[in-house]
């Protein structure tokens, strides 16, 4: 007995004695390294800075720096700080050097995971259009991050072939990818918004609800307008509240006055959630003909459309002033709804302000009285 | 029994590797900075924190954060916390909805200012921590809140890597937790941290080592087990809806911040609604820890005594199948092993030396025995230490060789401490049942 | 030929800063950085230049900050202000506060330098 507990003991303390070698090489190594990449990197990014102002620089780039990261991170970091036409002087640095190729190499690795992640990150950010076909096969790899950073990169160049194939992925992909994949089509701008639209009406019937929502999400952070009838559509004909969700928020951004139609439908849904959206987007469209239907919806039963409703009133023509009638209104919760939403858009600090200078109007009299719940001498 | 945290240390090794890698190179942050990202109600309770609740609400105000708000929950503060409020930010009294939706004390008045940022400010009568939370929350706009202290320090980039969890599974996630690291000792300069180190005195040092045990060797491996029995009241980011669901934190417990937790894992695995509790390492906030023996001493008695609540409150998830891998294996580990560990390590102590003395023990094996439980100590530490390398927060070789130090020293006495006050918790009746002025929460528990 | 410009640069971002220092060096500027709100406030004090470029956001004194000092210690020095897109506030702010200009992060180089030009000359 005692022998195995003097071998556990042995053990344990031999493995102690190795962690804490360990632990004290690991810090000198790391910070010895530290401080030499981040010299490294100073020296490369001055050496870039000259190259890149400077036709004929003079002094050379090694023809090795491809394999220092501190040469790859100099070289991204410039691409985030620069615009403009040093951009692609930068890319035909990168290619020259190999950059781009030793990524694209390292990325076809079997294995190595993190580190074919790195190349993907770096490809993405290198934005080398030459880069596009390996970022393309790699839409498929088998890793979610990496699929995630090849739509990015394809993004940032612009290269629309890749369009379809992300918007085919959609319906496949977790929350977390997808979400990206609508940045990455985001950015690609309108020429996403027919395939994604076309994908929303095949499958908003009986598809992925969360991937119909982040097409119709994306739709609306792209901002083409030519699809706004088309997801007015989807609105009226969905029965999904989450599709109905969804397609009533991208109408506030595209949908334009031929939204308000089916937004003033969608304002009486049997679902509170959808109401409330429906009153935010026609805050958004903003017109002043809708001042009324959302001054009835302050009395909406559900707390989230009374607020939205009030909110969306500020943003109409005629709509603060519907809100300042709204404080004299015999329903308590419309009352309190408009307060809030005079607050917030800052008419309770103008009111504070000329109560203090003796020259409140009226209405703002009403609403510091509203706020402060006792008299407030003046009209 | 140190043991099973040596398994737990390796898998949070291999957790940490990859969000620190992502983290590096991810440049995720640019993404989060979309229209994507739920906006977020920071919700700060408040008691007599007249002296630096300003700059505390300022610090906080520059987080990196597309939409966010801070709502001020005063629990009936007697100083002048109010009025430094509304004087510094502009307030106005203001007559708006306010939903009730978790019970609490009554409230008195809300206030509403708009700079630097959305803040509310709720005056309410006394009730304690979770009251005032609870009163918060109740005021919060946005679909999340972040509950936390006044006197908290938060990282640039706290609210981005922990809500990256939530966007990651917006639909299941309804908690995610944080890393805390002790601030003793560190400088800071309105408001921000401008460099990290140890605390220089012995008693916050030992806690910086221990925090860093559990948030770097311990959450990382729980969280992604799935079984994270907690998330911290210092940094919490919770799902209102949720939390509203299950009542919110309940008040007047000593370990509001476990309890909501449980009572979060409890509802959904009961309901069979598909969830899950995140933690984050490198959603950083720094706060203070108790400087002197005697202030830990009350606050490591009320965590204890707030962790036997939450055991006998929930035991009825032990070792039921339907409660998952929560009910089978962390929960029995939970209360195996910090519940019921100071007893079981007490009782070592008498029975070992007991056993030596009436020579059942020979000294070789006493000598192993002692050396054994030392080695595995330190093992975890030393392994909690090489993890903290990956975030550099603690550069100087000084810092590390201070942790070095206490965890050679650790079992000297220090630790000992701990436990006869856990034990004291635990046997104390009703002296050991009291707040003291309403104070620092703190991690609640360290696994240990 | 005139004296070589003096321009005071701070950013404490070490890639600004070299891409500038090679650009305005071309130009046949000279060329100080400092990669700190303090050393810069203290730089444009105790020696003279004939324009900064400050960064807003900085360790140590922000760019709004240094301005508001200069012109309190009656430091005459055109400041142009770099901001990244999301200080846009304080980037109007320092203009009020008699900034000359703000140039957005990303820049482009030709821009910035043609700006620095005409501020320069008038």
């Amino acid at each position: 007995m005692p022998d195995l507990v003097l071998w556990a003991v042995l053990t344990v303390f031999a493995i102690d004695v190795v962690m804490l070698v360990g632990l004290i090489i690991l810090k000198a190594v790391h910070r010895v390294r530290m401080r030499r990449d981040a010299e490294r990197r100073t020296q490369y990014l001055t050496l870039l800075s000259r190259h890149l102002t400077y036709e004929n620089a003079v002094d050379p780039i090694p023809s090795n720096a491809a394999e220092d990261e501190a040469f790859l991170d100099a070289v991204i970091d410039l691409r985030y700080t620069i615009a403009g036409s040093e951009i692609e002087r930068l890319s035909e640095i990168a290619t020259t050097y190999d950059l781009v190729s030793r990524q694209e190499g390292l990325l076809r690795k079997r294995f190595g995971g993190l580190r074919r992640l790195r190349a993907a990150v770096s490809l993405a950010e290198l934005g080398n259009e030459a880069s596009a076909p390996i970022l393309m096969e790699h839409l498929d790899d088998s890793d979610d991050e990496i699929r995630v950073q090849s739509a990015r990169g394809l993004a940032r160049m612009g290269y629309t072939p890749a369009i379809d194939r992300i918007v085919g992925r959609l319906g496949e992909e977790s929350d977390w990818v997808r979400a990206r994949f609508g940045d990455a089509l985001a950015e690609f701008g309108e020429d996403a918004s027919a395939p994604l639209m076309a994908f929303v009406i095949v499958n908003h019937a009986d598809g992925d609800t969360s991937a119909i929502v982040q097409a119709i999400r994306t739709l609306a952070a792209i901002g083409d307008y030519s699809v706004g009838p088309r997801i007015a559509q989807v609105l009226d004909l969905s029965s999904n509240p989450e599709v109905q969700i969804a397609a009533a928020g991208a109408l506030g951004g595209v949908g334009g006055g031929f939204a308000i139609p089916s937004l003033i439908d969608a304002l009486a849904s049997s679902d509170w959630r959808v109401r409330a959206q429906a009153a935010t987007s026609i805050g958004e469209v903003g017109l002043a003909e809708n001042v009324d239907d959302l001054v009835a919806s302050l009395r909406d039963r559900a707390w989230w459309v009374r607020r939205n409703s009030a909110a969306a009133l500020v943003r109409l023509p005629g709509g603060v002033e519907a809100l300042y009638r709204a404080l004299s209104s015999v329903d308590p919760f419309a009352r309190d709804a408009a307060a809030e939403a005079l607050e917030d858009s800052g008419e309770l600090a103008k009111a504070v302000t000329n109560h203090r200078e003796q020259r409140a109007t009226r209405d703002e009299a009403r609403l510091l009285r509203h706020m402060r719940g006792s008299g407030v001498p003046g009209f | 029994m140190q043991a099973y945290l040596i398994f737990l240390g390796i898998r949070s090794a291999l957790v940490l590797r990859n969000s620190w890698f992502l983290h590096r190179f991810g440049r995720f942050w640019e993404m989060l900075a979309s229209d994507s990202t739920p906006p977020i109600s920071i919700v700060i309770p408040a008691y007599n924190e007249a002296q630096g609740i300003v700059d505390s609400i300022r610090s906080m105000s520059i987080v990196r954060y597309p939409r966010f708000e801070i709502v001020v929950a005063d629990d009936g503060s007697t100083d002048e916390t109010l009025d430094r409020m509304i004087e510094a930010f502009d307030l106005e009294i203001v007559q708006i909805p306010y939903r009730p939706d978790i019970a609490t004390a009554p409230i008195k008045a809300i206030y509403r200012g708009h700079s630097p940022v959305d803040i509310t400010v709720v005056q309410k009568e006394n009730g304690g921590r979770a009251d005032a939370l609870n009163a918060g929350v109740n005021a919060a706009r946005y679909p999340y809140v972040l509950c936390t202290d006044a006197d908290v320090i938060l990282d640039a980039d706290c609210l981005l890597a922990s809500m990256r969890k939530v966007v990651e599974d917006r639909v299941r996630t309804v908690a995610v937790g944080g890393n805390i690291r002790p601030l003793n000792g560190s400088r800071v300069e309105l408001g921000h941290l401008v460099e990290a180190s140890v605390p220089k005195s012995m008693i916050p040092r030992m806690q910086s080592l221990e925090y860093v045990r559990t948030f770097l060797a311990s959450r990382p491996a729980w969280s992604s087990l799935e079984a994270l029995p907690l998330v911290s009241g210092a940094f919490g980011i919770w799902k209102r809806s949720a939390m509203v669901e299950v009542g919110g934190f309940t008040p007047g417990h000593f370990g509001e911040d476990m309890d909501l937790t449980m009572k979060l894992h409890r509802y959904h695995l009961e309901k069979g609604i598909p969830y899950r509790i995140s933690y984050d390492p490198s959603a950083v906030i720094w706060t203070e820890v108790p400087e002197t023996a005697r202030v830990l001493r009350r606050q490591r008695i009320r965590w204890h005594r707030g962790l036997m609540s939450v055991v006998s409150d929930f035991r009825a998830l032990t070792f039921k199948r339907r409660y998952g891998k929560l009910g089978i294996v962390t929960w029995p580990g939970m209360v195996l092993f910090e519940y019921l560990a100071p007893i079981v390590e007490f009782v070592g102590w008498i029975v070992i030396p007991t056993a030596f003395l009436l020579g059942a023990l020979n000294t070789a094996s006493l000598l192993a025995l002692l050396a054994l439980a030392f080695g595995i100590g330190l093992l975890n530490s030393l392994l909690a230490l090489m993890l903290d390398e990956a975030f550099g927060y603690f550069n100087s070789p000084r810092d590390t060789s201070r942790l070095l130090v206490i965890a050679l020293i650790e079992n000297l006495g220090l630790r000992q401490m701990t436990v006869a006050w856990r034990i004291r918790a635990i046997f104390g009746g009703k002296s050991t049942m009291t707040w003291g002025n309403m104070e620092r929460r703190g991690v609640g528990s360290l696994a240990d | 030929m005139a004296t070589k410009y003096r321009i005071l640069l701070a950013d404490d971002s070490k890639v600004v800063t070299a891409v500038l220092v090679a650009a305005l060096e071309k130009e046949g500027f000279e060329v100080e950085s400092a990669a700190d709100g303090d050393s810069a406030y203290e730089l444009g004090r105790s020696e003279s230049f004939d324009l900064a470029i400050l960064d807003q956001l900085m360790p140590g004194l922000l760019g709004l900050e240094i301005i508001k000092k200069w012109h309190e210690e009656g430091v005459v020095l055109p400041v142009i202000v770099l901001s990244a897109i999301k200080d846009e506030s304080t980037a109007v702010e320092s203009i009020e506060l008699g900034a000359e200009d703000f140039v957005r992060k990303p820049f482009r180089i030709p821009e910035l330098v043609a700006r620095i030009r005409r501020r320069l000359h008038s």
